[in-house]
């Protein structure tokens, strides 16, 4: 008995929301904005921060990096070599590819350079490193082949080029491999030209053995950063905390505090991109949810109004003997109904709209499954809440004066 | 409950005062009546007198100040809300002077009402309300919206709606008021034909003429019952 009622509410909200078709929709307009937000918002965010994972993929698996000096505010991001003191030594190097959790490492020294080729200009970051680099990395050659030990042992004046800096130096018109270029006036042959990493800071780079690198372009012995392969996944902080012990005791010193060296631990910095994208998202959403509850409180000043416009309804209703209870549902249920039927609508304009950003504008967007059941949850939410107060007010209307109303 | 005597709507000493800032307005003072099963009672008296407050509570739209109501035995005093609900839609069949249909039901969804708060299936209420419009007479209006119908017709669909609950009794106040007379005539003349039939009516009107097609003519000034007899006497 009571569901029939209840279905019969149902009936009546929809008969009540239909005979005012043009102020419904109006009413539910705020609810379909915030619904459609929070689909596409979180969609734009869950796209970033999938981009973002996508992007430190492509670094090379179960990287860590050592960098000289302390870290920094942005410690975790990748940094650029050319500003840092160097304080890492070959012996360093070789201590740490002997460690057991240790598969793969290469040396790594940067810095600005002029580069001409005939008479073109531009500038590139050198980078020293040597023949391991495209293991560790996991960037290879598109085109020629990577310099090896002996031109890395011999300090050979050769360099592979970024995909962009290939293009930018050499144009499209020369074959790079043998090419004679410049790099502050010295010269160096071109012996392969790397794939590209999508990331145009990578491509327009010049790779260099680090022995020319350290005797030609820096000076010194030191590296600034030594890039490491760990043997597993799984085991990524168990080598950074060996590499760590290590550096620590050849370095002679006490503790992290005092060390003139910190690890990248390449978890760390998907982690905190990945907070970064996650803070994204939330700030996104909670735009979106602020804009639901604008909307919630639309629906709340047209259920007053509505209310107040059928105070005799209310009255008739209740002398035919409608209970207090019979008069809550009826307005509650119009009030889901129209926050619901927005949220509906705001979900597929959403999803539409996720759609046409990556499709047409070019971004990141992917629709979680969960932020349609949010933005569902959160209509069905304010219809409630918000439907509650006037819905309230209906159902505790005194009959004769209900009936008596103008 | 039937048998026994025991009156439909038993009436001792209602008040119903009305208190506004500095003064009290004594709109009923002391009513005391029985009314019984089958009878047809017209309550008349000048305007302000107390029809409708009386009528109201003997609705269960409003309880009285001080005295005792009893619908077929049960007192009325401290009900909750959901039992004066029920106790409308089961006891009691209004009829108003403004008809009062709602303007987005056709005449069958105006007629149902009762019976969807009284908790029947939908093809029941369904069948039910067209047989109602049948008997006032309206059998092929059953899907006209009230704005569609005349007057007349819409106080016919009201009567079917009272009817609806097959409740104790069928209070109509002044329902002939908003129909010219040759319509507010063919209402009474239902009225007249239902009581026929065995209903138990209580009517309100301030014409005589009107008043006295009842039985019983209750007559009420200033919220005091002045005169109560047969309609050939009071009347
Ligand atoms: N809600 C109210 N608040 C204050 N006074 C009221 C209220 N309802 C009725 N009254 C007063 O009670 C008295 C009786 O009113 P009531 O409506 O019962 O008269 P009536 O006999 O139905 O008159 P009419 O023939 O004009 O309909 C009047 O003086 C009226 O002003
Ligand atoms: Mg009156």
């Amino acid at each position: 008995m009571k569901t029939r009622v209840f279905g019969e509410s149902v009936g009546m909200a929809l008969r009540s929301i239909r005979g005012s078709a043009a102020r419904s929709f109006l009413t539910t307009l705020g609810v379909l904005i915030g619904a459609a937000s929070l689909i596409a918002l979180t969609a734009l965010g869950n796209g970033a921060s999938l981009a973002v994972e996508e992007s430190l993929k492509s670094l090379g698996s179960n990287l860590l990096i050592v960098y000289s000096g302390q870290p920094r505010g942005t410690a975790l991001v990748r940094r650029n070599t050319s500003n840092i003191v160097p304080t890492l030594t070959a012996e360093d190097l070789e201590a740490i590819a002997a460690l057991d959790l240790v598969a793969v490492t290469s040396p790594e020294s940067s810095a600005s350079a002029q580069a001409k080729f005939e008479n073109r200009n531009s500038s590139v970051t050198v980078v020293g490193t040597d023949s391991k680099y495209p293991a560790v990395r996991n960037h290879y050659p598109a085109a020629g082949e990577f310099f090896g030990e002996a031109e890395v042992d011999s300090r050979r004046m050769v360099a592979a080029l970024g995909s962009k800096a290939a293009v930018d130096l050499l144009g499209t018109e020369v074959d790079p491999i043998g090419a004679k270029i410049r790099l502050n006036g010295l010269p160096f042959t071109v012996v392969a030209v790397m794939e590209s990493k999508g990331n145009d800071m990578t491509d327009a780079q010049v790779w260099v053995p680090i022995s020319s690198f350290l005797r030609s372009v820096s000076g010194g012995t030191k590296y600034a950063a030594l890039n490491v392969q760990a043997v597993d996944m799984g085991l990524m902080r168990e080598a950074q905390a060996a590499i760590e012990a290590e550096l620590l005791r050849l370095h002679k010193l006490p503790s992290m505090d005092a060390a003139d060296f910190y690890v990248a631990n390449q978890l760390d910095v998907l982690g905190a991109a990945q907070g970064t994208a996650g803070t994204f998202t939330l700030l996104l959403g909670g735009i979106a949810a602020i804009s639901l509850v604008v909307g919630g409180i639309g629906i709340m000043n047209i259920m007053l109004v509505s209310v107040t416009e059928r105070t005799r309804e209310i009255g008739v209703r209740m002398a035919l003997g409608a209970k207090p209870g019979n008069v809550l549902v009826q307005f509650l249920v119009e009030a889901v109904v129209l926050s619901v039927s927005g949220g509906l609508l705001g979900i597929a304009a959403g999803v539409a709209a996720a759609w046409a950003f990556s499709r047409f504008g070019g971004m990141a967007a992917s629709v979680s499954p969960g932020s349609i059941a949010l933005a569902f949850l959160f209509s069905l939410a304010t219809g409630l809440f918000f439907g509650g107060y006037p819905a309230f007010r209906a159902s505790r209307l005194d009959p004769i004066e209900a009936l008596r109303y103008e | 409950m039937e048998a026994g005597g025991i009156p439909v709507m038993r009436l001792k000493d209602i008040k119903r005062h009305y208190v506004m800032g500095p003064t009290t307005v004594r709109a009923l003072d002391g009513v005391s009546m029985d009314v019984d099963k089958g009878e047809f009672v017209s309550i008349i008296g000048p305007s302000g007198s107390g029809k409708s407050s009386l009528m109201n509570i003997i609705g269960c739209l409003d309880t009285p100040t001080d005295g005792t109501y009893r619908i077929n035995g049960e007192s009325v005093e401290g009900l909750s809300r959901n039992r004066l609900a029920d106790i409308r839609n089961r006891e009691i069949g209004f009829i108003f002077q403004s008809f009062n249909l709602l303007p987005r039901l056709d005449a069958l969804a105006n007629v149902e009402l009762p019976l969807i708060y009284a908790g029947l299936a939908k093809r029941e209420r369904r069948e039910k309300a067209a047989d109602l419009l049948e008997k006032v007479g309206l059998g092929g209006r059953g899907h006209h919206l009230p704005a569609e119908l005349s007057g007349g017709q819409r106080q016919r669909v009201a009567i079917a709606r009272a009817l609806a609950g097959n409740p104790s009794v069928l209070l109509a106040d002044e329902p002939t008021g908003a129909l010219d007379q040759k319509t507010g005539a063919e209402i009474l003349a239902m009225f007249a034909e239902l009581h026929a039939e065995g209903a138990t009516i209580i009517l309100v009107t301030h014409d005589p003429g009107i008043a006295r097609s009842a039985d019983r003519v209750v007559r009420i000034l200033d919220g005091l019952v002045v005169a109560d007899g047969p309609a050939g006497e009071a009347a």
